[in-house]
């Protein structure tokens, strides 16, 4: 049946999920905004989702086996977890197993290699194997078609027209996180910072714990493997710790970066007939739809470890309160950032050399980071944008001026903090338009129309049946329990405990978005 | 592990406790209320005796001007054309509009959405809130899957269906404000005139189902309530040929109301919908052939 004239509205870009119908017949072939039709028929896959009742049915299950079936024998705990996690991943796609299970057995084998290698010839040439290999499949699942695409484009720019060699590929989900795991633990072995695993359950937990699975934290074998090592005692206050966690990062998900995303979505799509504030509120919205959804992903990923007695690397650390972009950078994503600075920065030269060594350091691996997100020129000029930014405080060495968390022990900052953090908001607000927008021009012409400075039509009604500055209260809402709670890893301590949980549990039963279920973004990453 | 056993437990019931609450205050807020839109309006109208009911998606809504219509026939007429409606939604309008009240002449708007039987967005939404309500019960029990998930679990039929009847609707009907769209009058012109460009194209009447159900459901309850029932169909931009459409539509419904030919492209304003301007024909056109 083709609704031809029930629904005018259209989503441009709800994760590759829309269907597009033709008016009355879909020979026609000419596409414009007045005579698409669109309808959401295919839902998100909603396999395993940290915010979907399957995970919500797996996570006790597994809680109460291990708990209460594996919890006398370090080796039957962790058989569990690596069955579960195995199952985890392939509920989400069985077919890429292969490629989880033979990363796993790669790294460990090249490890052991490594390990046993007589001399240093035979040991590099293991760990190249490893580290070609690892970033092979990469390349191949993830940047594959970019590059055959920019390598086509670069010959039409000399006038040499080649159709593109093109693979229809499905990028397995976790991939770039499950590499960098392997690919820390393979590096640490060749330079003699650990000793490789022998057991391979062990190992194989490591790589691919579920929490951790599909989208990070990323972990290093010397934080996580010891863990792994030791038999865990069930703790009561790290299970509680990570209960409130868990709510803290639903919360984050579910009312903040969906409630976001449908009005980023709305003003992303029309950015070429909105005006400055509508675009201005567009960009806003993303800053936090990301924030509230890898930093929700995250806390719900620490929350779930804790309840099996295991702390991972945090990932974020209120990164919204910085004062300088170098702050932000080690406040956003940080297990990212910190195995960039650990595996390419520091192997690079790092900050030896001189002036323009660490800034071509600097620029390399803001463009990497930039480039690790996604197949697409707007991540790498995302990167870039961010060295331009981290440019000054470099030059002028002031790049590590604010290690400790703003307005420690005080109620409020000062005029220069509150001016600094809003500043550089707005500097990561601007950059989040290139991670956002679909090509480099558009982000371009939305920056453009953005600082046109058109207000004729004040706040703007958008397509979603919505004004585009509705959401502003929860954010600042959001944003209150996110500043009183800046020391600690979750609101839920303290005095209002409990007058805290009612409201966020009451938060996320009537500002929840369920009915339009999304994925994480970092999934795709 | 008791201990943790406990809190769990202890969280588990307040967060029932808190679902119930909301349930209730939801379902409070939304019975009582003024009506936002034309089911909580029908459900508010008693004993009322209207000579004239359209019923339809957006191309009722949008092209019948009632209050033309009765000018004209000098008849109580109202329309409850729902943008997005189906056949499926227009039978439970039907039933909650004549459980209570009396209807002479029922106009119901036919043609593509004859091809399906299932609810759409009134039955799945809108009619929520009054899933206690026995029509609407027996309507959502017999087309829904899910109704055990809906009628037991507290607020899921409101979580599912956030963006219809969520917080921002609540919280609009709990301080009565003025819908976009009075549920009272029903028409909502459209204006303006944007015909999209591309190739012609001819309507397939593939789908068509030859003894629709929910028609048929229609027509019975017609007949019982001693309602007559008028098809008709609306026009399209000429970008569609429907000639082909209208005529398996007249083989299934003889008695059908072609209303497709006669309106230039500039009376649409868009391929499936006629501007204020067109809507003003149309129902000229549509009293012209129903008057007695």
């Amino acid at each position: 049946m083709c609704p031809w004239f029930d629904s005018w509205r259209y989503h441009k870009k709800p994760e590759q999920l829309v269907r597009v119908f033709l008016c009355a017949s879909q020979k026609s072939g000419s596409l414009n905004n007045s005579n698409i039709f669109v309808t959401t028929l295919k839902k998100p896959k909603r396999s395993m989702l940290f915010n979907s009742l399957h995970f919500a049915l797996f996570l006790p299950i597994v809680f109460v086996l291990y708990w209460f079936f594996t919890a006398k024998k370090l080796r039957y705990q962790n058989s569990l977890l690596l069955i579960s996690s195995y199952f985890f991943y392939a509920c989400w796609d069985w077919r890429f197993m292969f490629l989880l299970v033979f990363s796993t057995l790669l790294d460990y084998y090249t490890g052991l290699k490594m390990e046993h290698s007589q001399n240093n010839t035979h040991k590099k040439r293991w760990f190249w194997l490893s580290v070609i290999i690892n970033l092979g499949f990469l390349g191949v699942f993830k940047y594959f078609n970019f590059f055959a695409a920019s390598f086509t484009d670069l010959l039409s720019g000399f006038g040499l027209n080649v159709h593109p060699l093109t693979l229809n590929i499905i990028l397995p989900v976790g991939i770039s996180f499950y590499t960098f795991h392997g690919l820390s633990y393979v590096i640490d072995i060749y330079k003699n910072r650990i000793k490789a695993e022998k057991n391979f359950v062990d190992y194989a937990v490591f790589v691919s714990f579920f929490p951790l699975l599909v989208a990070g934290p990323i972990e290093r074998a010397t934080h996580l493997l010891p863990q792994i090592k030791k038999r865990r005692a069930f703790n009561y206050d790290k299970a509680i710790e990570g209960i409130y966690q868990i709510i803290w990062g639903l919360f984050k998900k579910i009312v903040i970066a969906d409630s976001c995303a449908q009005y980023t979505n709305a003003i992303f799509a029309h950015y070429d007939s909105m005006n400055s504030l509508s675009l201005l509120m567009g960009a806003f919205y993303f800053s936090f739809q990301i924030y509230g959804d890898f930093s929700g992903y995250s806390d719900i990923a620490l929350g779930t470890a804790k309840l099996f007695g295991i702390d991972l690397l945090r990932n974020f650390n209120f990164p919204y309160f910085s004062r300088d972009i170098a702050e932000f950078w080690r406040r956003w994503h940080i297990s990212l950032s910190s195995w960039f600075r650990d595996y390419l920065y520091i192997p690079l030269g790092g900050s030896k050399g001189g002036m323009p060594m660490k800034i071509r350091n600097t620029f390399i691996i803001f463009i990497v980071s930039g480039f690790w997100h996604g197949a697409n020129w707007t991540f790498i000029v995302w990167g870039a944008l961010n060295a331009l930014y981290f440019m000054p405080l470099l030059i002028f060495n002031q790049n590590r001026n604010h290690l400790d968390i703003v307005a420690k022990g005080k109620a409020w900052p000062t005029f220069k903090e509150f001016f600094a953090m809003c500043f550089t908001f707005f500097l990561v607000v601007i950059s989040w338009i290139f991670f956002r927008a679909d090509t480099i021009s558009i982000a371009v012409k939305y920056i453009r129309n953005l600082f046109r400075f058109n207000f004729t039509n004040g706040v703007e009604y958008l397509e979603i049946e919505r004004y585009s500055v509705e959401l502003v209260f929860l954010i600042l809402f959001f944003l209150f329990f996110e500043w009183n709670s800046r020391e600690k890893e979750h609101p839920f301590f303290g005095r209002w405990l409990y007058l805290k949980l009612v409201l966020v549990l009451l938060s996320i039963i009537m500002l929840g978005v369920y009915s339009d279920i999304t994925s994480f973004i970092y999934f795709q990453f | 592990m008791k201990k943790f056993a406990l809190h769990i437990f202890a969280l588990l019931v307040l967060i029932s406790t808190l679902l119930f609450v909301c349930d209730l205050t939801y379902t409070r807020i939304y019975t009582n209320c003024h009506p936002r839109n034309k089911l909580q309006y029908i459900l508010q109208l008693k004993n009322e005796q209207f000579d004239a009911v359209f019923l339809g998606s957006s191309r009722v809504a949008n092209h019948i001007d009632v209050e033309l219509f009765s000018q004209l026939s000098h008849k109580k007429a109202i329309n409850l054309g729902v943008e997005g409606a189906g056949l499926n939604d227009n039978l439970l309008q039907l039933q909650l509009l004549l459980a209570q009240n009396k209807v002479k002449q029922l106009y119901l708007q036919v043609d593509s959405n004859l091809e399906s039987t299932g609810p759409s967005n009134i039955s799945q939404a809108e009619a929520m809130p009054f899933i206690k309500n026995k029509l609407v019960k027996e309507h959502t029990q017999k087309y829904f899957t899910g109704f055990d998930q809906l009628y037991y679990i507290p607020f899921y039929r409101y979580a599912v269906n956030d963006a219809k009847i969520g917080f921002r609707e609540l919280f609009f009907s709990a301080f009565n404000k003025k819908p976009a769209i009075d549920p009272a009058i029903g028409y909502t012109p459209k204006y303006g005139n944007s015909i999209p460009a591309g190739k012609s194209t001819t309507m397939e009447a593939k789908g068509l189902v030859a003894k629709n159900p929910i028609l048929t459901h229609i027509k019975n309850l017609c007949q019982q309530n001693h309602t007559e029932l008028v098809l008709f169909m609306t026009p399209i931009c000429s970008k569609i040929d429907v000639k082909p459409y209208v005529c398996k539509l007249k083989e299934m419904e003889p008695k059908l109301i072609d209303l497709t030919q006669g309106f230039d492209d500039s009376l649409f304003y868009n391929c499936g919908h006629l501007n204020d301007s067109g809507a003003k024909i149309l129902t000229r056109r549509l009293y012209e052939a129903t008057k007695k």
